[in-house]
């Protein structure tokens, strides 16, 4: 059942152009830094890290993950999730596939972890990606980076190839762990709507209103800033600061296991009453 | 035939909706602001700062801080994407063109009923937010405090008078008016070719969130300044309350505003006078 599911789901043109744009993502990037001048000290993330990326190839993932964590992964992570059911209910096809003999828990079981698998690569294929590109184009070297957050001027710490690449993988796993509220919330969308877009576009809403609600724009929301799913995504490069902090990432962790066991768990119960009509 | 549109427009409860939101935004700022931080200095933009209590004339610069992000291109979106999507979607646009109007007036007509609820949207959330102000704090000289230029030993701080931050809101509101035009000519054209009003609006919306997704990507500096909503864009209007008055972008940032603007407007009257209309 998952097998036949992802056959079909691989070769959808859909998702090759996913796939396509995120790994030309990671060599436009590339390339318009080589173009425009390798040597230039990048500003990275809200510490700021300042990475030069003529140095280590390896700071070509750094600056990837980062730059695409906070709309373009959402958004891919989205697609995913929020076409699985609501994609088969648009073409009409939706009570073909409950005609089988499986039970709709098993159906939507189904389609959730092919849906879960094609983000995990998508959120994969973007260091994976830039580090190829980044490592082609200006060399494994180790990773200087310049603590812009830190009190004292010149806090530099030095990371060596290996440990770079260890510590890119950790900020790749925090980042797939960040997908999951909105990987939950649109799978729970794709349930209720027909139109995939509108569970599309919802995930995605859900990050930009966690952003919105967010203490830097908005005062006084301060105090639902710690409860919104995406705001925190960008704890990982901590990772690159020496010694590196770890405070608000077991919150993090905590706060996107309650989403997905609440969106997954009322996806779960509307799917197995709703009425199928498509 | 302006009229008409204009008639229609007024009686439907979406544009009066997206217009109460924005006042209640604006005043929920305020009340936010005037209950949990009295006399705390709140930042604007990247540089300014401004003290909440010492004048009516520091919130609406707070409001437009805030709104600025989401809110007010997610009203101009509202009031572009909609019209010529929702005539689609309630299958009446074959009967709106069957009338002996030439296509590009019926399209000239809502865009241009369009044009003025944006601005209204604009306006409102400014003048609500300047008129709780000015009933809380009153009617003081507005003193900005530049952080950029600030030491422990010197406050680099500019005071206007009264009359003169009046003026300066007035600026601001053109330069806000301008920076969403982009965002407005997307909407409508998006607009002609959906016939989902949802699919409009919220296409309108993800165009300002790419573009500033792309403008916040280290290592692409050279798209920055050609992309229609940059976070430099979005605060340029604080220059205003420097002095010197600094507004060194602004040439480039009304061409380039200019430039997609006519852009996504000719692209919407070609796509909606050769459509094939079905609905």
């Amino acid at each position: 059942m998952i097998g036949a599911e992802l056959a079909w789901q691989w070769r959808r043109p859909r998702t090759l152009v996913t796939f396509g744009a995120l790994a030309a993502f990671a060599v436009a990037l590339t390339v318009s830094i080589a173009a425009t001048g390798s040597s230039t000290v990048e500003r990275v993330g809200d510490i700021p890290l300042y990475l030069v990326p003529g140095r280590s190839g390896l700071v070509v993932p750094v600056i990837a993950l980062s730059s695409t964590m906070k709309f373009f992964l959402p958004l891919a992570v989205a697609v995913f999730a929020g076409e699985c059911v609501a994609g088969e209910a648009a073409w009409g096809s939706l009570r073909y596939g409950l005609a089988r003999p499986v039970s709709r828990g098993r159906y939507l079981a189904t389609k959730l972890a092919v849906a879960a698998l094609l983000s995990l690569v998508a959120v994969l294929l973007v260091p994976v990606a830039s580090l190829v590109v980044g490592v082609l184009a200006f060399g494994w070297h180790p990773l200087t980076a310049l603590d812009g957050g830190a009190s004292v001027t010149g806090g530099a710490a030095v990371f060596s190839p290996v440990t770079t690449v260890a510590r890119i993988g950790f900020g790749t796993a925090y980042v797939a762990l960040g997908m999951c509220s909105i990987f939950a919330f649109a799978f729970f969308l794709s349930t209720l709507t027909s139109r995939p877009f509108v569970a599309v576009a919802g995930g995605v809403g859900l990050t930009i209103v966690s952003r919105v609600l967010n203490a830097d724009y908005l005062p006084g929301v301060a105090a639902v800033n710690a409860y919104m799913p995406n705001n925190d995504v960008d704890l990982w490069m901590h990772a690159f600061q020496q010694p590196a902090p770890t405070d608000g990432m077991v919150h993090f962790a905590v706060l996107q296991l309650v989403y997905v066991v609440t969106f997954v768990g009322l996806a779960w119960w509307w799917f197995r009453r709703k009425d199928v009509l498509t | 035939m302006i009229r008409v549109e204009l008639v229609k427009q007024l009686r439907r409860p979406r544009g009066w909706v997206t217009l109460a939101a924005m006042a209640g935004v604006a005043l929920v700022v305020a009340v936010v602001i005037a209950v949990t931080r009295p006399s705390l200095p709140e930042r604007i933009g990247d540089w300014g700062s401004v003290v909440t209590d010492s004048t009516g004339f520091a919130l609406p610069l707070i409001a437009l801080n805030a709104m600025l992000l989401f809110l007010l291109p997610l009203g101009v979106a509202i009031f572009a994407g909609e019209p010529v999507a929702a005539e689609a979607s309630w299958g009446s646009m074959r009967y709106l063109l069957a009338r002996p109007v030439a296509r590009w007036r019926v399209l000239g007509s809502k865009a241009l009923v369009a044009a003025l609820f944006s601005i209204a949207a604009v306006l409102v959330a400014i003048a609500v937010s300047g008129l709780a102000g000015l009933v809380a704090y009153g009617w003081h000289p507005l003193s900005v405090v530049d952080l950029q230029h600030t030491t422990p030993f010197h406050i680099a701080a500019a005071t206007y008078s009264p009359a003169a931050a009046l003026g300066r809101l007035v600026e601001t509101t053109a330069i806000v008016l301008c920076l969403l035009a982009s965002t407005f000519a997307f909407a409508l054209f998006l607009s002609t070719l959906v016939s989902s009003p949802f699919v409009a609006v919220a296409g309108a919306v993800g165009f300002g969130f790419v573009s500033r997704a792309l403008d916040n990507i280290p290592g692409l500096h050279a798209l920055g300044g050609w992309l229609p909503m940059t976070d430099t864009g979005t605060t340029l209007w604080t220059g205003l309350f420097d002095r010197p008055t600094q507004l060194a972008g602004l040439g480039h940032l009304l061409a380039v505003q200019a430039l997609y603007t006519g852009a996504f407007l000719v692209a919407a009257w070609l796509s909606f006078t050769r459509s094939d209309v079905l609905d």
